[in-house]
C-alpha cells in the first residue's frame, strides 16, 4: 500500500495544506468512519492524529534507521507491517488530494491499532488482577463444593474478592438463574456494574441488578444482584423461588433483619427445592453458626488480602471525652491530633487517605467542621463527610481523587465499615463507637443510642487501612477497652421492632412466628409485642390470622400505619393526597439540617408558606405538591428550588418512586381505578417522542458513568457539605430529572398535586381524620402546663411514655399555640375548669429517642371526635359524662355526651361496613376477573353519606375536658365484674346488645364501648339516686337515676340508620321517635306496679313508670 | 481446549503461553459489523467489552505462523510483523527480522518482569 518515503517531499507543501479545516476533516470522516460512529470517537481520532504528527515531526522519525538497517526478512522496515488490520479499499475524497487521503488512512490504521492495543491491555490487566485475588486459588474447591453440596459457606475477609469473583465463577461454570443478595441497594448496583465489567459484559445484559424501583434485568440476564428485602418480597409471591437455580447470600455476617429471615426461609425451602444451590458468603465471623444452621455445610475459607497494619491505641484523655455532660458536642481535638501526626510523619508525596469512623451525623459534623478549618490552614486535606443521609452525589465524592500532595479525610459512620469500600485508605481512626437503633418494646420507641463497637467491627474498621498497602489504625480507646468489647455485634433481629417481619411471615403462611427456626431467635417479648401491635392495628384477628386489611398491608413495603392510611384514603376519594403523604412519610425526611442541627433562617422562611397548621404530614404533602408543580413547569428549576428551601431533592425523587409503587399496588388490588390512557394519538406520539429523547439522555449519561473519576478541589473556605458544589452539579442535563420524567407520568402527578393544593377545608378535615386513623394508636397529648413553657420545651405524653418533645423540624415546634385549646374568646370562659371545644391530640408517625425522646411527624386531631371515632376502647360512667379512651385519656363531657357517643357508634359502624365492602370487593375481584366489573365495592351514595356525617361530626362544638390519667388512676379504672348489677339496663344505643363485661364491669356495647364500667364515681348510691332533669328535646321534667337519664336521652332522638343526623346545632328538630326505629327499640316490659305486660321503648317505660309515681310526687 | 486446526466460531480462547482465557465470538479475518475493516490473519475476536459501540471488535490472538501455537496479541506472548510470531519463535529467528524488531524484542525480554502495559505504551510510541 502506501509508501512511507513519499511523506518527506510532501511536507514541503504542508504549509499550504490545512489539516485543521473542519470541512476537510468531516469529508474524510464521512468516507472512513461509519455513519453511526460516535462523535467521541472522531474527536479521539483527531487528538491521536495531532499526537502522531507531533511525533513524526521529531528528527528521529520512524523511517530513519529503516532504510539503513541490514537486509531483513522483508526489504526495509515499515511500522505499517506491524499492524494486522486492513482498511477497506479507499475511495476518492472530493477536494482532498490522493496523497493526503493516504496520509489520513495511514493515521487511521495506526489509530485502530492503538485502540486494539489499548483495549487488549485493559483486558489483560483485568484478567491479571482477577487472578491475583486470593479467592482465585479457591475457584476449583468452591465449584466442587457447590456441585456436591446444596449449601456452601464461603468465608473470606476483606479484600479476598468473594463478592465479585464467586458470581463469575458460577457463571463461567455454566450456572444460570443466579441471584446474589446484598443488604444494601447501593451495593447491588455497584456489584452488578463491577461484575459486568470484569466478566466483559459491561455492555451486555447477562448481569443485572434489581432494587426497589429499578431493574436492569431482561430475559438474557443470568445473574441478578438484588437486595435481601426484594428477594423476600419475591418469596412472598412464590415461596419456592422458582426463578432461581443458585442463590448467593452475601454479607451474611452482617446479620441484618432481612438477611437472617431470608436464611430461615431458605433453610425451610431447601427440602422442597433439592435442585437449588445455596452459597452463603460471610466475613470470617462466626462461621460455625452458619455452617451448623445448615446441617454442617462445607466451608471454603479464603484468606483475606491485607497488608500489615500498625495499631496505635490513643485513648481520649478525660478532659476531651465529654465526660462532664453526655449531651455536649464531640470534642474534635483527638481527631485533629491524628491529622497533624500524619502531616508530621508522612511526606505529602506518599499517598494515602484517612478514614475516620464516628458514631453519628452530629459527631461527623463536629469533626468535619474542625478538620475543615485545619485543612484550610494547611491545604493538605480534603475533608469529606460520609453517611447514609447524604445525597448519593455527595456520597460518591469519597471516591474522587484528591489533587497531588493532598489527602482525603473521610469522616464516616459505620457505613464505610462494610458497605462502602474506598480504595487508597492508609490511615484509619476508630472512635470505637457506633450508634445503633434499638427498639424499646415497652414504650414502642426507637432508640438511637451510642454503644461501644464489637471486636469484630473494630477489626473490620482496622482492615480498611490495609487494602492497598501497609497502614496505620489509630484507636481512640485503650487496649483494655478493646478486650472488653463484645466479640460480635448484636444481630438486628434482636434489637428492632418486628412488626413488619411478623406481618410478612404471616402473609407467607409460615404459621406461628414463635415457632419459626430462626438462625438466632429474637427475644420472645419482641415477638409478643409485634403480634400484639398487629392485632391492635387490625392486621391480625384474635386468632392471629391475617385479616383482609392485614394481607394488603403485608404487601406494602411500609410501616403498618402508613399502609393503613393508603387503604383508608381510597375510600373517600382522597387517594391522591394519601398516596403522596404516605410516600413522603416513608422516606427519610427531606428537610436538610446543617451539621450543627439548626436550620438556616433563610430556609425556614422560604419553607414557611408550605407549612400546614394541621401538622407535618400535611406540610410534607404541600411540599411535595409544590415541588411537582415546579418540576412540571420546566426542567432544571427544581434543584434550585429545593436548595433554597433546604430540602434534599433526592428524597423527593424517592418519594415519587414510592408513590408510584403504592399506586400500582392499590391498582393491582382494585382499590384504585386503573391508569387513564392518553386519549388522542397526537398526545401519544408526542409522549413517545419525548420519551425517546429522554431515553437517549439517560443512555448517554450511563455510558459516561464510570469514566469520570473527578479530581476533588481543595475547599477554600468552609465549603459546607452541600453548598460548595452547586455549580458543578448544575452543568449538563439533570440526570435525576431525566429519570424522573422517564419513570413518571408528570402530567398525572401534576394534576394530583394541583388537586391536593385545592383541597377544600372539609376535605382537609377528612384527610386529617384518614391520616389520623392510619396513625392510630400512636397518639400523644399535650401536657396541661405547656402554656407556661417556652416553645422548645413543650412536652407531650403517650400512653406508655411521658415527657416527650416535638422534633425540631415539626410545624408545632415553631407554632405550639396551634395545640393549645384556649384561644381568644374561649380562654376566659373555659380555662378554669379545663373545658374547651378545641382540645387537640397529636397522632405521630414515630417515636425516636436520640439524646431526648422526640415525636416525629405529628398531625393534630380534634381530641373528642378523634377519640370517639378511633379509640379501640371507650369506657364510660353511668351517664356517659366521663369517657375514658384506651384506658388512658379521660374526656369530661358535661353535655350531650350520649348524643356524641351514639353518633360515633353509628359512624364507626358504617365506616367499618363501607371499608369492609371495599376490601371484600377487592378479594372477589381478585378471585374472578369476570365478576370484577360488576362488583364495585360500596355505593357512592353510602360513601357520600358517611362523608357528610363524618364531617358534621368533626365540626361538632362541645365543651369538654381532656386529661391523661395518672398511672395510679389507670390501675383503678374499672369497677370490675363483682360490682356490676346483673339486671340488664334498658337498651341504650339504638338497640345494640349490651352484655355484662367480665373484666371491667359494666356492659359491653359493640366491639369497643363499655358502658358504666368506670369506678371512682365517688358516691356508692349515686346510681340509685334520682335527681330532677329536663330533657332538652321533649321537655320532659322529672327525677331520673343516671341510667334512666341516659336511657331517655338515647331514646329521645331520631334513631335508626335512615334517620337524618341532626345538624350540630340542630337539636331542635325534634322527632321523638322515628317511625321505623321505634319498633326496634321496643322491648317487653313487665310493669311491677300495674302488672301489665307491655311492649315499650325505654322512654315509654320511663313515662309509664312516671304515671305510677306521679301521685305521691304531686 | 480444542486442538483441531479449524476452531469453532465461538468458544473460549486460551493463550498457550500466558494462559489468558477469554470467550471469543468470532474466528477469521472478517469480523461482523466492523465497517469493513479486515484482518491480515485469522484471529480470535470478541466484541470490544470496553466500549458501548456494538461494532467495535477486539482481537484476542491468533496462531503463530511458524509453530501454530495459539497465542494472544499481548507483547509478552507474540509479535506481528506481516505475520504472527509467538515470542519463542520470534526469538529463534531473531536475526531474520529488521533491526527495529530485534531491538524491540530485546527490550521486551529485558522488561519482562515488569507489567506488560508499560511495554505496550512504549511500543505504541515507537510508531
Amino acid at each position: 500500500m502506501e509508501c512511507p518515503e513519499e511523506e518527506e517531499e510532501e511536507d514541503t507543501a504542508a504549509a499550504a495544506w490545512d489539516w485543521g479545516h473542519a470541512a476537510t476533516r468531516s469529508r474524510l470522516e464521512e468516507a472512513h468512519f461509519p455513519a453511526k460512529a460516535e462523535a467521541a470517537e472522531r474527536s479521539e481520532f483527531w487528538a491521536f492524529w495531532e499526537r502522531l504528527r507531533r511525533f513524526r515531526g521529531r528528527p528521529a522519525g520512524e523511517k530513519g534507521p529503516g532504510g539503513a538497517g541490514p537486509p531483513a526478512r522483508r526489504q526495509g522496515y515499515d511500522a505499517r507491517w506491524r499492524i494486522n488490520l486492513r482498511l477497506p479499499r479507499g475511495r476518492e475524497v472530493a477536494g482532498v488530494p490522493e496523497a493526503r487521503v493516504q496520509e489520513f488512512r495511514r493515521a487511521l490504521l495506526h489509530f485502530l491499532d492503538f485502540q486494539q492495543k489499548r483495549s487488549f491491555a485493559r483486558l489483560a490487566q483485568l484478567q491479571r488482577d482477577r487472578a491475583a485475588l486470593p479467592i482465585a486459588r479457591f475457584r476449583e474447591a468452591l465449584l466442587t463444593a457447590v456441585a456436591r453440596s446444596p449449601v456452601v459457606v464461603v468465608a473470606g475477609d476483606t479484600g479476598c474478592g468473594k463478592s465479585t469473583q464467586v458470581p463469575q465463577f458460577l457463571l463461567d461454570a455454566g450456572y444460570t438463574h443466579v441471584a446474589c443478595t446484598q443488604p444494601r441497594r447501593i451495593a447491588c448496583i455497584a456489584l452488578a456494574q463491577r461484575v459486568a465489567y470484569e466478566s466483559l459484559q459491561r455492555y451486555g445484559n447477562q448481569v443485572g441488578y434489581q432494587i426497589r424501583f429499578e431493574s436492569s434485568c431482561s430475559s438474557a440476564t443470568r445473574i441478578v444482584f438484588l437486595t435481601e428485602g426484594l428477594l423476600l418480597r419475591q418469596a412472598q409471591r412464590d415461596p419456592t423461588l422458582p426463578g432461581y437455580h443458585v442463590l448467593l447470600v452475601d454479607e451474611a455476617h452482617e446479620r441484618r433483619l432481612h438477611g437472617d429471615f431470608l436464611l430461615g426461609l431458605l433453610r425451610r425451602l431447601l427440602p422442597a427445592r433439592p435442585d437449588l444451590k445455596l452459597v452463603l458468603m460471610s466475613a470470617t465471623i462466626n462461621i460455625r453458626l452458619f455452617a451448623d444452621y445448615f446441617g454442617g455445610a462445607p466451608v471454603v475459607q479464603v484468606p483475606g488480602r491485607l497488608f500489615p497494619i500498625t495499631v496505635l491505641y490513643e485513648p481520649i484523655p478525660p478532659e476531651e471525652g465529654g465526660a462532664g455532660g453526655r449531651k455536649e458536642r464531640l470534642d474534635p481535638r483527638p481527631y485533629l491530633r491524628v491529622l497533624q501526626a500524619i502531616d508530621h510523619k508522612y511526606p505529602p508525596e506518599e499517598r494515602g487517605d484517612l478514614l475516620v469512623f464516628l458514631s453519628g451525623v452530629a459527631e461527623i459534623g463536629a469533626v468535619v467542621e474542625a478538620a475543615q478549618a485545619y485543612a484550610t490552614h494547611t491545604q493538605r486535606w480534603v475533608v469529606l463527610p460520609l453517611h447514609s443521609t447524604l445525597s448519593v452525589a455527595e456520597q460518591d465524592k469519597v471516591f474522587d481523587m484528591p489533587p497531588p500532595g493532598v489527602r482525603k479525610c473521610i469522616v464516616s459512620t459505620n457505613i464505610a465499615e462494610t458497605s462502602v469500600t474506598i480504595d487508597g485508605v492508609r490511615f484509619v481512626v476508630d472512635s470505637g463507637k457506633v450508634k445503633e437503633v434499638s427498639y424499646d418494646p415497652k414504650a414502642k420507641m426507637q432508640r438511637l443510642q451510642e454503644f461501644w463497637i464489637s471486636r469484630a467491627s473494630a477489626e473490620q474498621r482496622k482492615g480498611r487501612a490495609g487494602r492497598t498497602g501497609p497502614g496505620v489504625c489509630y484507636r481512640l480507646y485503650a487496649e483494655s477497652d478493646y478486650d472488653g468489647f463484645a466479640a460480635y455485634s448484636v444481630p438486628e433481629i434482636q434489637r428492632v421492632a418486628l412488626d413488619a417481619l411478623v406481618l410478612q411471615m404471616k402473609s407467607m403462611g409460615l404459621g406461628d412466628p414463635r415457632a419459626f427456626p430462626f438462625l438466632e431467635p429474637p427475644p420472645a417479648a419482641s415477638l409478643e409485642t409485634a403480634v400484639g401491635y398487629l392485632k391492635h392495628q387490625g392486621a391480625l384477628d384474635p386468632e392471629e390470622e391475617l385479616t383482609p386489611i392485614g394481607s394488603l398491608l403485608a404487601e406494602l413495603p411500609v410501616e403498618v400505619v402508613v399502609g393503613k392510611m393508603l387503604v383508608l384514603g381510597t375510600l373517600f376519594g382522597l387517594a391522591a393526597p394519601t398516596l403522596t403523604t404516605a410516600a413522603v412519610l416513608s422516606v427519610p425526611s427531606p428537610f436538610l439540617r446543617s451539621g450543627s442541627g439548626r436550620c438556616d433562617p433563610d430556609c425556614a422562611t422560604s419553607r414557611w408558606p408550605l407549612e400546614s397548621p394541621l401538622g407535618d404530614p400535611l406540610t410534607l404533602l404541600n411540599l411535595f405538591d409544590a415541588w411537582v408543580q415546579v418540576k412540571s413547569e420546566g426542567r432544571g428549576g427544581s434543584r434550585r428550588w429545593c436548595r433554597r428551601r433546604g430540602l434534599e431533592e433526592h428524597r423527593l425523587y424517592e418519594a415519587t418512586n414510592l408513590r408510584r409503587q403504592f399506586q400500582e399496588l392499590l391498582r393491582d388490588h382494585r382499590l384504585l381505578e386503573p391508569a387513564a390512557r392518553p386519549s388522542d394519538s397526537y398526545t401519544r406520539q408526542r409522549h413517545h417522542r419525548q420519551r425517546r429523547e429522554l431515553q437517549r439522555l439517560k443512555r448517554e449519561h450511563e455510558q459516561g458513568e464510570g469514566r469520570r473519576r473527578k479530581v476533588l478541589r481543595l475547599q477554600d473556605e468552609r465549603a459546607g457539605s452541600s453548598s460548595g458544589e452547586e455549580g458543578e452539579a448544575e452543568r449538563g442535563p439533570d440526570i435525576q430529572d431525566v429519570k424522573f420524567q422517564l419513570r413518571h407520568n408528570v402530567s398525572e402527578l401534576q394534576a394530583a398535586a394541583s388537586a391536593a393544593q385545592g383541597l377544600s377545608r372539609p376535605q382537609l378535615a377528612l384527610l386529617q381524620l384518614v391520616l389520623g386513623r392510619g396513625l392510630y394508636p400512636q397518639l400523644a397529648v399535650p401536657d396541661p402546663f405547656n402554656g407556661t413553657r417556652k416553645d422548645s420545651d413543650q412536652i407531650f405524653h403517650t400512653k406508655e411514655k411521658a415527657g416527650i418533645l416535638l422534633h425540631p423540624t415539626s410545624v408545632f415546634a415553631n407554632s405550639p399555640e396551634l395545640l393549645t385549646p384556649d384561644q381568644g374568646a374561649e380562654r376566659r370562659r373555659g380555662s378554669k375548669d379545663g373545658l374547651s371545644s378545641r382540645h387537640q391530640v397529636l397522632a405521630f408517625v414515630s417515636l425516636l429517642e436520640t439524646n431526648k425522646p422526640y415525636l416525629v411527624n405529628c398531625l393534630r386531631l380534634p381530641a373528642l371526635q378523634a377519640l370517639l371515632l378511633l379509640a379501640r376502647s371507650l369506657d364510660t360512667n353511668a351517664d356517659c359524662t366521663r369517657i375514658v379512651a384506651d384506658s388512658w385519656l379521660e374526656l369530661q363531657v358535661p353535655a350531650a355526651a350520649l348524643q356524641l357517643l351514639s353518633t360515633a357508634l353509628r359512624l364507626r359502624a358504617s365506616w367499618e361496613e363501607v371499608l369492609g365492602q371495599q376490601l371484600a370487593c377487592r378479594r372477589r375481584g381478585l378471585g374472578s376477573q369476570a365478576e370484577g366489573a360488576a362488583e364495585r365495592g360500596p355505593s357512592s351514595r353510602q360513601v357520600g353519606q358517611l362523608t357528610r356525617e363524618l364531617l358534621t361530626f368533626l365540626q361538632t362544638e362541645v365543651q369538654y375536658g381532656l386529661r391523661r390519667l395518672t398511672p395510679l388512676e389507670q390501675q383503678h379504672l374499672y369497677v370490675g365484674p363483682t360490682v356490676a348489677t346483673a339486671v340488664g339496663p334498658p337498651s341504650l344505643f339504638q338497640g345494640m346488645e349490651m352484655v355484662p363485661d367480665e373484666v371491667k364491669g359494666g356492659y359491653k356495647v359493640g366491639g369497643f364501648l363499655t358502658f358504666h364500667c368506670l369506678a371512682g364515681e365517688g358516691d356508692l348510691y349515686a346510681e340509685c339516686l334520682r335527681s330532677f332533669w329536663t330533657c332538652p328535646r321533649c321537655g320532659l321534667y322529672m327525677p331520673f337515676t343516671p341510667l334512666e337519664r341516659v336511657a331517655h336521652e338515647d331514646a329521645c332522638r331520631p334513631p335508626g340508620p335512615e334517620g337524618e343526623e341532626p345538624s350540630p346545632a340542630g337539636l331542635s328538630e325534634d322527632v321523638v321517635q322515628g317511625p321505623s326505629g321505634a319498633s326496634a327499640l321496643q322491648r317487653p316490659y313487665d310493669c311491677p306496679t300495674c302488672r301489665q305486660q307491655l311492649l315499650l321503648t325505654p322512654t315509654e317505660i320511663l313515662r309509664h313508670r312516671k304515671q305510677h309515681q306521679a301521685p305521691p310526687e304531686g | 481446549m480444542e486442538s483441531s486446526k479449524e476452531p469453532p466460531l465461538q468458544g473460549t480462547f486460551e493463550c498457550e503461553l500466558c494462559g489468558l482465557r477469554v470467550p471469543y465470538s468470532y474466528y477469521g479475518q472478517k469480523p461482523p459489523n466492523t465497517y469493513s475493516v479486515t484482518l491480515l490473519e485469522d484471529s480470535y475476536v470478541m466484541r470490544d467489552p470496553f466500549t458501548p459501540e456494538k461494532d467495535k471488535f477486539l482481537i484476542l490472538g491468533s496462531e503463530c505462523s511458524l509453530c501454530s501455537k495459539r497465542v494472544c496479541v499481548g507483547t509478552d506472548c507474540s509479535l506481528f510483523y506481516a505475520k504472527r510470531f509467538c515470542l519463542p519463535c520470534a526469538n529463534l529467528h531473531l536475526e531474520e527480522f529488521p533491526l527495529e524488531i530485534k531491538q524491540d524484542l530485546e527490550k521486551r525480554i529485558r522488561s519482562k518482569p515488569q507489567s506488560s502495559r508499560k511495554g505496550d505504551s512504549k511500543d505504541r510510541k515507537k510508531k
